[in-house]
Parts: structure tokens; sequence; C-alpha cells
């Protein structure tokens, strides 16, 4: 079952006079419960792919589908979305993990957590109910009222990862969740990422390290604004196997 | 409501994170609402004392001097050579005149007054004749007035008031006791009930009432006469002035082209003067709120944009976990109405503390309308001066705000 359908994806962005091509004609199918990373050198549109999927940024033309809703459709019959629906979308679909966290500074753990519930419009005690036990889920049960520059690195990216988690999103995207931390603390962050997919959580993870992109079962080369390869990894074709060796 | 909720208490949480910033931007708020409670307090008391000292003066009575209240222009010579009033007048007045119900004529002067070993110095001695208690509302606190027969006799009977009651007799019934007014014996019949003062200024409690004729032998008959005269119940004052203008002509025996030689004043020459001050100082007044509100509302406009600046990236993630629009633009909005409504308690309190200091001038307080206005105005110049920078948080691209640093 396809949970995400990018369909013939064109995004070009205007810098002064210049016409950037980021994306041209992309097409790829994900389903759900997949492990999928996006690779590719800079330039050749993983940002934008990533912006587009987490409906940050709508493309210029191309269908997309996300869990059985229309983000984008050339059929102009079918309205493009503005900018509340996107964020209602975002809310409900998309769980974002980010490569500097992106916490909110003066929040505590748990408050930040609990900000996509409350924009969720979920009542004070099923939220707090609700982000309490996200934050045990990423081992942070002792930590929940640090503020972030309160708790390491990597304990900051499982506060974010719990909020990317809280509200039952359809996709994780991760986008170099790593990026900004030592060898060791990402290797744990990749061991509660294995784990999230492995209970049933459909993730992307956008990055340009190999190893850390070995861990998906299906790696996206893109080039140039489009798909250049699609193959499964070792993980994949063990079907699904949580794998810790990094 | 959840959301509206949490982006107010963001909000408060961050206009208390940099206390310093918000209050120097409050200063202007403060100054604005300050300067608005203050003078509409000011007003509302000077009002006040000003209705109360009208009442005193009452306003279905003529007063028939030989000044004018207030004198615009003419040469003050001309004033002073004109006759003075005589004690017969009145009784002419109430003679020919439909319109005027009581006629008084009074003869005011200072003087002091002994008890025993006490004595009071300056107090205003108002020797009228026995209608005086028909003409003003006089209220008695215990005894009565003097009678015809007292007045016709030039008795030595004298209505104190309340003041002097207070000093000269303390713990004591004053009724019945001799005072000495101007070295003369006189006994108290009556004291008058506390009245206030006149525009704050003079007070009719540190009043005596005399029989007319009694004071003849103190202050001589000559004094600066005035007639008192009561119009009757169902007649404008207006009407009633012109025919008093008239029998007083015909009295003085004026050619139609002479002018008037004397004056018939009433309360509408002080509210004349006063509604003239009153402007004064409300003109003056809105001016100040309107410049310091104006000042204010800048200033929280541009910390504003600082605030949205700053906050970009913070914005840009609260976005892209799902805020709407409205949200944000709800959370900006919030904090300028905060620090406006918090700059707007800080300058009602100011002049909750000041209102103490105005009331050593006159009986004044900061009414419940005023607070209410006053809060008000804040709101709104915290929304007006907030909006265009909560538009702006509202409208970020949440791609280009995360990336913000």
């Amino acid at each position: 079952m396809a949970l995400l359908e990018l369909n013939n994806i064109f995004k070009t962005y205007k810098i002064g006079s210049v016409e950037v091509h980021a994306l041209q004609g992309l097409n790829t199918v994900i389903k759900k419960n997949e492990y999928v990373s996006i690779m590719g050198p800079s330039g050749s549109g993983k940002s934008t792919l990533m912006n587009v999927i987490g409906c940050l940024d709508t493309p210029t033309e191309g269908n997309y589908l996300l869990d059985g809703l229309t983000v984008h459709s050339n059929n102009s019959e079918e309205a493009k979305l503005d900018d509340n629906k996107l964020a209602e979308i975002r809310n409900q679909k998309i769980g974002f993990v980010f490569q500097t966290f992106n916490l909110l500074p003066r929040a505590t753990a748990l408050h930040n957590v609990e900000l996509p519930l409350i924009y969720a419009g979920i009542s004070k005690k099923a939220r707090m109910e609700k982000a309490h036990s996200t934050l045990i889920e990423v081992g942070l049960g002792d930590r929940m009222h640090h503020k972030p520059n309160e708790l390491s690195g990597g304990q900051r990216q499982r506060v974010a990862m719990a909020r990317a988690l809280v509200n039952n999103p359809s996709i994780i995207l991760a986008d170099e969740p790593t990026g900004n931390l030592d060898s060791k603390t990402s290797a744990e962050i990749m061991v509660l990422l294995d784990k999230l997919h492995s209970v049933g959580n459909t993730i992307i993870l956008v990055t340009h390290e190999h190893d850390i992109a070995e861990h998906a079962h299906r790696i996206i080369t893109l080039l140039d604004g489009k798909v250049s390869e699609d193959s499964k990894t070792k993980n994949g074709s063990k079907n699904k196997l949580i794998n810790n060796n990094s | 409501m959840g959301q509206l909720w949490e982006s107010f208490a963001m909000a408060f949480k961050d206009v208390f994170a940099n206390k310093t910033r918000s209050f120097l931007t409050m200063l202007g708020i403060i100054i604005g609402i300050l300067s608005v409670s203050l003078m509409g307090t000011a007003i509302s008391g000077i009002n006040n004392t000003f209705e109360n000292s009208m009442e005193m003066i009452g306003n279905d009575v003529l007063h028939l001097q030989k000044y004018p209240w207030f004198m615009k222009g003419g040469d003050w010579w001309d004033f002073r050579n004109r006759p003075d009033m005589k004690v017969e007048y009145a009784e002419k007045i109430l003679q020919r005149s439909k319109k005027i119900s009581f006629a008084s004529t009074e003869m005011q002067n200072m003087g002091n007054i002994r008890y025993g070993d006490n004595s009071i110095q300056g107090v205003f001695i108002d020797a009228a004749s026995w209608q005086l208690q028909f003409v003003n509302s006089l209220d008695l606190l215990a005894g009565r007035f003097y009678t015809k027969a007292e007045d016709r006799n030039a008795s030595k009977v004298v209505v104190i008031g309340y003041g002097i009651k207070d000093n000269l007799f303390p713990n004591q019934n004053p009724i019945g006791e001799e005072v000495r007014i101007r070295g003369m014996k006189y006994k108290v019949i009556g004291t008058l009930k506390e009245q206030g003062k006149f525009l704050g200024l003079f007070s009719f409690d540190n009043m005596a009432i005399i029989p007319l004729r009694s004071a003849y032998s103190i202050f001589g008959r000559r004094r600066h006469m005035s007639i008192t005269l009561k119009v009757r119940e169902g007649f404008e004052v207006g009407e009633a002035k012109e025919e008093v203008r008239m029998i007083m002509r015909s009295i003085r025996g004026l050619k139609p082209a002479e002018k008037d030689n004397f004056a018939i004043n009433q309360q509408e020459a002080f509210r004349q003067q006063f509604s003239a001050i009153k402007m004064g100082i409300s003109g003056a007044g809105f001016g100040i709120t309107a410049l310091a509100l104006l000042v204010g509302g800048i200033g929280i406009m541009n910390i504003m944009f600082v605030s949205v600046r700053e906050r970009t990236k913070e914005i840009g993630i609260r976005k892209a976990l799902g805020a709407k629009q409205n949200i944000i633009l709800f959370q900006f909005l919030s904090e300028a109405v905060i620090i406006a409504v918090i700059g707007g308690l800080i300058g009602l309190s100011i002049t909750i503390s000041l209102v103490g200091l105005l009331n050593k001038f006159f009986v004044a307080s900061l009414s419940i309308k005023l607070i209410i206005i006053s809060l008000s105005v804040s709101i709104i110049t915290g929304i007006l001066s907030g909006i265009v920078p909560a538009r702006k948080a509202a409208k970020l691209d949440p791609i280009d705000a995360i990336r913000y640093e």
C-alpha cells in the first residue's frame, strides 16, 4: 500500500532572475512501514525533496499523494493547499527530526514534546500523558523537566524524536539526524530510529553518510533533481531484522 | 482553546523573560495611561467640587450686586462709581415681581469670633435678613434660624457654621452659649451642617450668620450690600433675571440709553468660567495622552519587530510542527497587548497613589468607568501596535524561518 506517491514532481526556484530547477520530474513511491534513505550529492535536490515530502513546501508541478490525501495535483480542480492546511497536514502526518534538533530553547523537554499535541488541539491531560509516555519511550523519563541547554546533544535529539513521534505521524522525516553528533551518540540515535521502524513507523532518512544510510532497507539516490538509483540494502534483503552494527 | 492559551502563556513568559526591555517599552503607555486616568480623575473631582459649590450658591438664585462676579472688559472705575445697593430694594422688588418668591439682603465681612479664651480669626460673617433661610438651602444641624422679629429688633443672635462649632465647642452643645463677634455679645441659636469648601478654596463651614440689622452697629450701614433673590418655582431663571433687571432700572430711574448700573449675578457666570478651565485641562490632558500613547505604541511596534526577528527560528519550528498562522499571530499580538496592559496597570496604580494627593485639594476618586476606559485604551494600543509585527510573524515561510540563525 502506497503511503506516499510522488509523480513527476518539478520544483523551480527563482533566485533573482535565475531559475533553479531543484526537482525535475521526480517519481517515487514509498510504502507503509518502509525504511528509506535518501542520498545524493549537494545540489541534487535532497533538501527540496525533503521539504516537499514534509509539506513545508509545495512542488511547482506534479502530483503528490500522502496517506490518501492529495497535497498537490496538476489537476487544478483539486486546489493547491494553503499555508494553514499544510500546517495541519504537517501536524497530523509528519514527524520531523532535524540535524540541529530545533527544540524551543526556553521550553522544557516535556513542553517541546507537547507542542505538536497542542497544535492538534488535544486536551491538557491527554497530551501530558502522551508526552510523558513518549519521552519514556525514547529513554528520557528522568529528563522531562530539563531545558535543551541542560541536555547533551544525544538527549536533545531524543527529545526531538519524541516530539516527532508523539502525534502518531504517518512518516518520520529525519534530516541528517546524526549530523551534529559524535559517532557514539550517532550510533545510539540510529538504534532508536531502527527501533521506531521495527514497531511499525515509516521512516525517511536524509543523509550523505553511507553507513548511516545503510540502516535503512532501501536507498533512493538523487542526481540533478531526479531519482538516479533506487536499491535495497543489506538490511532490506534481510527483511526487517533489527540491526545494531554501525 | 488549548492552543490560544498556550500562545498566551508563551507570550506572557516572553514579556517577563526580557524584563528591562519590556519595562522600557512600557514607559510610553505608562505615561499615556497615567495622564488619561489622572486627568479624568482630576476633572471629575473638580466637577464634583464645582457642583457642590454651585449647590451652595443655588441654581435658582439671583445675586443683585454692585459688581459683576467676573468683570469682562469695562472700566473698573465705571463699576466703582455705581450707586450702592440699598436694603429697601429687596422689598420693592418683591412687591413688583411675579417671578421672585423671596429676597434677602446681605452684608458680608470678615471678623473674629471668641468663646471664652478661644477665638477664631477670619470668620466669614454673613449679616443677612431673616428671609435668607428661604433663599439659600441652609441645613440646620441643631437649633433654629432667627425670626423676622429678631431681625427687625436687631437681636444679637447667631447661627454658626460647622467649622466654628467644631472649633469653639468641640465637646459642648453651643446652643444658648454666648460668643463675641467683633467684640459684641451674640447668643448662639443654631448650628449648620457641614457644607465643604466653595471651589475648594473657601469654607462655608467657617461662617456665622447674624441678623442684618444687628450688624449695622458692627459693620456700619454702607458695607457692600447684596440682595439675594429666589426665583419662584415654575419660572425660568433667565426670565426672572430680565424681570428683575427692568424693575431695578425703574427703581434707579435709568433712561433707555443708559447702561445698567448694577449687576445680576448667577451660577451661570461660574459655569462659563469653569467650562473654559475644564476644556483647558482636558485639552492638555488629551494632547499629552495621545502623544504618549503614540510614542508608546511605536515603541511596542518596534520591540515587537525585534522580537519577531529574534524568534524567527522559533516561529519556523512552531510552523513546522503544525502551528497555523492565526496561532502565531495570536501569540505575538498577545505579547504586544500584555506589554500595553501591564503598562496601563502600572499607570493606573501610579494614578491611584496620586489620588490621595489630589484629595488634599478636592474630593476625587478613580472611577470604575475610568479604569475600564484606561484598560481598553491599553488593549487597543497593544493591538494596533502589535498587529503589523504579528502578521509578519504569521506569514513567515517555515523553511526560511527554521534555517534562520
